[in-house]
This record gives C-alpha cells, structure tokens and sequence, in this order.
C-alpha cells in the first residue's frame, strides 16, 4: 500500500547529510535532465499528469509552460508555507530528505529557464527551516548550485512570519516583496505569478521533490501509480482519534477507509469512526457514512461534496463534539484572515463569535440562520479562495450535522 | 462598441474600466475603494455586478469591458449581494452619525439608504478599536468608523511617496495606522479626510464646526499659487453670525489636480473670512485727490483677468503709471502641485503687458506723492514713507492709509484667471449677501 517516491529515503538516518544522500541516489535524475531540452522536460512533466500538491490540485505542467513562455529574467518559488490544520508532509521532505527538493529545484529551474529561486518556509518552521539550509550549503559546497554548476541555480530561503495566508501563492509573492501579506486580484487570463513584475512560478514543496523521479523514470511510470485524472502519489497524513497518526506516502486512489484502518492504525481506543475532514481544514467535513467507498483522489472528493485538498485528514471519532470542532476551525480562520477585503474580515470574525454562543448553549434559532447567512456572503464574494474555504466548512457541519448545534440552542 | 447594462444599451470602448463606463452614464455603483484617481484595489467588494455567463458576481472595478457584455446592477441577486456585504461594513460600525461630521455626505449612509434598510443582526458585543488618534497634519482618526479600503494609504504610498500610512492587524482587527514614530505629514496630508469615503478620517480644521447639509457650495479656483486647482467653496451664514467660508474641497480636473490639494491652498480659504473692519472711504475724496497730483499704481497679480483689464481701462484712462510684482517664494513650489509663483493670474499680467520691472517701479514711486494699491498683498511700507496711499483691499488692512476702498474677495466675485500652463479657468461667485462691492463697480463710480 505505502509506495515511496517522494518519502523512499525519509527511513534512512541523517539522509539530510549530502554523503549519505549521494549513496541513496540523490541528483542522479541530473544526468537525463541535461540530455534534454527544457521544453522537453515540460512536456513530460505535462504527459506525466504532475498535479499541485499544495492543495489546488492544477496541472504542473500548464503552469511550468506559462511560466516558460515569458522571456527574461524567471524566478521560481517553492512554497513551504504550510500552515493548512492537519498537515505537515512537507515538514518532512525539508527535514528528512532536502536533497530531494534541490534536485527538483535544479530541474524545474533549468525547464523554464531560471536561475533564481526562493523557498518560503513557514515562519514556525525554524529547525526544518536550518536543515533546509545545511543542505544547501552542501550543495553548494558540491558544486550542485551556484555559479559552478553544471546549470546555474541559487536558493534563497526566507522564512515566513507566521501567517496563514502567506501559503496563497500572491500572498506569498506579497510577503516576499517585503509587503504585507495579502493576496493578490486574480488576472484575467491565464498567466503566470509575477515576482517583482518578473514571471514566476510558484510550486508547492512535494510538487517540486516529485520531479525527479518523472525526469529519471519518464512520466509512464509516474502515470503506473494512482488513477487516469490523478497520476502518481500524495504524502497523505492523518491525524486526530487515530492510533498512529503520521505521513504514509500512497498512491492517488486508495481507499479512504482503508489508509485510516491499516496506516493511521484505526479509530483509537476502538470507539467508532463519527467523520473525517479530508484534506486540511479547509475541506468541508464528511461523515462516516458517507466515505464507505471514497477514494482518496481529486475527482472522488469533489464529487461527495468535498475536496482532496493537501490530503491531511483528520479523524473524529464518536465522542467529539461537532460544535467544538467548528468553533476551533472558525476560530482559526478568525485568527488568520487578513484583513483585506470586506466578507472576510468581518465574516470570520462574526461566525467565530456565533459559535462561542453555541458552545455556552446560549444560542438561539435565529444565530443558527445568521451562521448561515454570514457563510452565504463570505462564499464567492473574495479576492482569494480563504473565506470561501471558511464558508465551505460552515456549511458542511450545519449539512452533516446540524441536530448538534440545534442542541446548543436554549 | 455597445454594452447592455440593465437591458439598457451603453455606447463605450473594448476594454475600458466597468466602474468607470458605469459612472460615467449615471449608473449607481457603490464603491468604497475604487477611486478614480487611486485606481482599482478591489477589498471593499461594494461595486459588485453580475455579468451574464459568469457563475459568480465580478466587481465592477477590475472587469474590463468586452465586446456582448450583458450586465445587471439591480437584479435581486445582486441586490442582496450588496446588501450582505454593505451589512457586513457597517457590522462592528459604532453607528454615531450624531456626532461624526462626515454625516450627510457619508457613503456608508448614503449606500445603507439604497440598498441596506435592514435591522442588525450582530448578538455579540462589536469589536472596540481606537478612536480620536491624532494623526498629524490636523487630521484625526477614528479605526471603528473604517471601512478598510485603504484610500488613504494608498494616497500616501502611490500619490505623495511618502508612506506614512498603513494597515497594521489582521482579520477585525485589522486598522488604519501611522507607522512607529512617524506621523501624517507632508504638504498634501489634508487630501486623506476628502478621499475617506466614511468618517474615519476628520479634519481638525473643520470637526465639529459645521453639519454638512446646512453649507452651500460653489465652483471656485485656488488662488493660492498659479497652478489653479478646481475646488467647490463651501461656505453659510447660520443665525446671528456673519457669512463665512467653512472650507475648501477638491473639485476634480484631471488636467490639473485631479482629484486632490495641498494642504496650503485647502486651508487658504481663511482668509477670505479675513473680513474688512475699517470704515471704508469716501468716493468723492478719491476724484479730489485723483485730479491733481502725481501717482503710480500696483495691481495684485492674483486679480481676475476680468479686475486686470479694468485697472488696465482706469489707469490709462487718468494716465496713471501701472506696475505689478509677482508673488514669489522659492521655497513653496514642487514637482506636483505647488508653483513657486504664488500669484494666480500671472499670465495676464504678462498678457496686458503692466510693468513688471521693480527697478522702473521703485524709481516712479519715488518719484510719486500717490501710490494707488490695488490689493497688492506685499506693498512695503519702507517704500511708502511720506506717500499718500489709497489702498483697495479685499482682506483687512491694519495700516491706516489716507483711503482705503473694500473691494470683494474671489469668492465674493466672478470671473476667469489664467493658470501657469496657459489654461483659461472660471470661477463663480458665492450667494453671500452682504459683500464687499465688487471692483470693477467701483472703479465706474470713480470714473
């Protein structure tokens, strides 16, 4: 069940250290990387059906070829800012396997054509943040970047300040300029992101450590694991009532049931399974009744009325109050909006206000009509996707369980 | 090309702004942020329209306009958008319309009559942020009356460069501040209260001194310096109180100042309440002296061209030798809006071809027993000694010439000046009723 592409060198010690890298096979994709062109590369990255794996889920290569068709000076971003609840593989591709990420800077850099690169890593992430380092620094020192490689590449890491919104990719741009954090107007037609007005590619770290593989193994091999719409692998993690609550790299399709039973060690203390919130917070809650049959893909997610997202599931079992668990998420994205446009700002905050009368059972029917209403506008009204993520998770616990919050009513 | 806007066709060009084609023909789209010449940020989400084929309502602001476009601003739909999100702007809002001087001329209130007109709904206590911080520059802000759409910062870091703006926190607790150690100051602060769409941001100059609705309004020139900004002149005269200017605004001309002043010509409205105090000459005693003796005159070089050419009239007339100096301060002017040349109707002074020379006008008036000062504001009395002055002047004058004549100010009059770039400007004059006489009616009577 557990496949290991990105994760096959996460069980061997100090894999951090370049030498022990080296021996496990680290920048051996390099030599098929220069025997190619980079349009090459992007058309196979494109064949190979790489999907984003920071959430969105959007085809690699249709942004890797936006990004190439601009001339000029390119950078690449690699986003580390993972803050979504419920997730942290890509802690563990920083820490466990760096080397992994730099071969896959160096690759993705040398198809569209850039020499600069940043990784922003979550501002809470200061000792992954410094293996980071130290494995560059040996890269450097091996001559795999800087102005004595093979193909020029420098990496830059910045760290983030700690919020949440800085994992949106304009945001990110946003807070790399030196600007507050907040996303960016979508543009009109499809483009690439923009790094000081120059273009700019933005990946998720675990997208960036799959590229390797699809450069070393072509992009058939990369389409053997997972389904037709959804190739290849994901650091799927679960955590909550579970027994052993982890990452375990699998392919796209496996069965949602079946990864929290066998890898996540089943629902702890024996009690039943009550729901599961799929992919990080921000995916509206299901539950056990209805992930009988789900497979863990894109297409499978979305169509139950939710989303793969960075495939972070939480477990609740029996015993969890629905309520509390939403006013922890609703508190969370309180916490987190940034504060930029209108149904955000003040939508978060009021919600996480409404609940706090339903968790003192001092709420009354019409607050349950008002938590409706406030999702209702905070949904498809934003710059960025956040208070629609927000809204989606109102709505989902109000549809899948709304007789406990008709509990808390006086 | 042709855009359908509420079943109504509208004439406009492929890829114009939506807000703009919009505005520009007399449809109601409340906006916040958007601002004409701040251009789009797009937070407020206020300027919402549904635009067929798109499964989301756009905002108006960032849609450019495409060829078949079919646009709805007053579909249910879209009504109720706008009034979910106007409900959420004036969520945490104090409501204080009582005691905040940006009532009656408020977008919050104007927006809540169109489309809101609902009860709160908020069952929790407001969020509390700071209120009456002194910003620097006489302008105050209150952060519970905000609506966040940043105008003012990005005014400070697009349009002046300085920055001294910001929005610090996040989510309801984001607000407006200064940065640490800083405070709003540089020659154009003033432009932040006129930009906020709400009473966040007040004048100390103006608070509390008038309610909106009771002030008239007139199109107006700033005579402050040569540029000539469009401004309206706001003035009344409530009960037992004489008449009074209350403030300047920016009336916008983006072939001049667009949208905005600096802080000296919005706050020169002052003087024109300067009013005159001294008990105004005889007519009969000018024609004495006029007769008989030898004289020379200054003109302001902040006269209508209209004062201009009848100075010009009178002076040649009774052969009266004419000069003029201008207003200069080396230290006034910038890259924007200021002149160095202080004097508004400079042009026409070069134009009529009045002496500027100060050698020929220092050597006449010597040569003088009379000098006639048309309201010259920098006449120096070292030059006057043993002279007999007939001052017109529309400002009080503590000197006590041998004639002094009242004369209205520009707002107590009409007429045209010309600015340094060789533009043509009217200005109009107030409904004030006890004015000084105007000039050019004085001047009739002297003939």
């Amino acid at each position: 069940m557990i496949t290991k592409i990105v994760s096959k060198n996460f069980d061997i010690k100090d894999s951090f250290k370049i030498d022990v890298a080296l021996k496990n096979g680290a920048y051996s994709s390099l030599d098929t990387l220069f025997s190619k062109k980079p349009q090459e590369l992007i058309d196979t990255i494109t064949q190979s059906g790489l999907r984003g794996k920071g959430g969105g889920g959007a085809l690699a290569g249709g942004k890797w070829q936006l990004a190439s068709d601009h001339k000029g000076i390119k950078y690449l971003v690699v986003n580390a800012d993972e803050s979504e609840p419920g997730t942290f593989k890509d802690r563990r591709i920083l820490s466990l396997d760096p080397h992994l990420l730099i071969e896959g800077i160096i690759a993705t850099c040398y198809a569209i054509a850039s020499h600069s690169s940043y990784i922003y890593v979550r501002g809470e992430y200061e000792e992954f943040s410094d293996v980071l380092q130290f494995a560059i620094d040996e890269a450097y020192d091996r001559k795999y970047l800087g102005v004595d490689a093979r193909y020029r590449v420098d990496i830059v890491v910045h760290r983030g300040a700690g919020a949440y919104i800085c994992g949106e990719k304009s945001a990110l741009l946003e807070s790399l300029e030196g600007n507050r954090g907040h996303p960016r107007l979508k543009p009109h037609t499809p483009s690439p992101e923009f790094y000081f007005s120059e273009p700019t590619l933005v990946n998720n770290v675990e997208t960036i450590a799959s590229v390797p593989f699809i450069v070393k193994n072509g992009a058939e091999s990369y389409r053997e694991y997972g389904t037709e719409k959804s190739p290849g692998t994901l650091l799927f993690a679960v955590s909550g009532n579970v027994n052993s609550p982890g990452v375990y790299e699998v392919p796209f399709g496996t069965g949602m049931l079946e990864y929290i039973e066998k890898l996540g060690g089943g629902v702890k203390n024996g009690k039943k399974l009550k729901a599961v919130i799929p992919g990080g917070a921000s995916t509206p809650i299901l539950p056990a009744n209805l992930i009988k049959d789900v497979k863990l893909d894109y297409e499978n997610l979305r169509d139950i009325g939710s989303a793969l997202g960075t495939g972070g599931m939480i477990v609740l079992d029996e015993d969890a109050s629905i309520v509390k668990a939403l006013k922890n998420l609703l508190r969370f994205y309180h916490h987190e909006s940034c504060g930029q446009c209108t149904p955000c700002r003040e939508g978060t905050a009021w919600s996480d206000k409404i609940l706090d009368k339903f968790i003192a059972k001092d709420a009354s029917r019409q607050d349950l009509e008002v938590l409706r209403s406030v999702s209702n506008s905070m949904n498809g009204k934003t710059i960025c996707v956040f208070a629609p993520a927000a809204s989606g998770v109102i709505d989902g616990f109000l549809k899948h369980f709304e007789s406990e919050f008709l509990e808390c009513i006086k | 090309m042709k855009l359908l806007v509420n079943n109504t066709s509208i004439e406009c060009a492929e890829g114009d702004l939506l807000i703009e084609v919009l505005l520009s023909n007399g449809v109601n789209v409340p906006h916040f942020c958007y601002h004409e010449d701040l251009g789009c940020d797009g937070n407020c989400r206020m300027c919402m329209v549904e635009i067929k084929g798109s499964k989301r309502p756009q905002i108006a602001c960032d849609t450019f306009v495409k060829e078949g476009m079919e646009v709805s601003t007053i579909s249910d739909n879209i009504s109720e958008v706008k009034r979910s999100i106007l409900e959420l702007e004036l969520l945490n809002h104090p409501v204080d319309c009582a005691i905040c001087d940006q009532a009656g001329e408020c977008k919050l209130q104007d927006y809540y009559m169109d489309y809101g007109l609902y009860d709160s709904k908020l069952s929790t206590p407001k969020t509390k942020k700071g209120k009456h911080i002194d910003l620097g520059s006489s302008v105050m802000l209150d952060q519970e009356r905000c609506v966040l759409c940043t105008r003012c910062v990005r005014f400070t870091s697009d349009i002046t460069k300085t920055g001294e703006l910001g929005v610090i926190g996040r989510g309801d607790g984001a607000r407006i501040a200064v940065a640490p150690n800083r405070e709003l100051s540089n020659d154009y602060a003033m432009n932040v209260v006129e930009l906020c769409p709400v009473g966040a941001l007040t004048s100390k100059d103006f608070r509390f001194k008038q309610r909106v609705w009771f002030l008239d309004s007139t199109k107006s020139i700033c005579h402050g310096c040569s540029r000539g900004c469009n401004i309206d002149i706001d003035y009344n005269q409530t009960k037992y109180t004489a008449e009074k200017v209350h403030r300047f605004r920016a009336r916008r001309n983006n072939k001049i100042n667009q949208s905005f002043l600096c802080d000296y010509g919005r706050l020169s409205y002052k003087e024109l309440n300067d009013t005159f105090t001294l008990e105004v000459s005889n007519i009969e005693d000018f024609k004495k002296i006029l007769n008989d003796e030898k004289k020379i005159a200054l003109v302001s070089p902040s006269f209508s061209c209209e004062q201009l050419q009848g100075v010009y009239d009178f002076c040649k007339d009774k052969k009266i030798s004419l000069f003029s100096l201008k207003y200069y301060d080396d230290n006034f002017g910038d890259e924007w809006l200021k002149t160095n040349d202080m004097s508004s109707n400079f042009a026409s002074i070069q134009n009529l071809d009045i002496s500027t020379n100060k050698e020929d006008f220092l050597a006449s008036i010597a040569d003088s027993n009379i000098v006639i000062n048309f309201d010259h504001k920098y006449l120096k009395t070292k030059y006057l000694q043993d002279k007999r002055v007939i001052q017109f002047t529309s400002s009080s004058c503590e000197k006590n010439y041998e004639l002094v004549y009242a004369i209205a100010n520009f707002a107590h009059d009409s007429g045209s000046i010309i600015n340094c770039d060789g533009l043509r400007q009217e200005f109009y004059s107030t409904k004030f009723t006890d004015k000084n006489p105007r000039l050019l009616e004085l001047l009739e009577e002297f003939r």
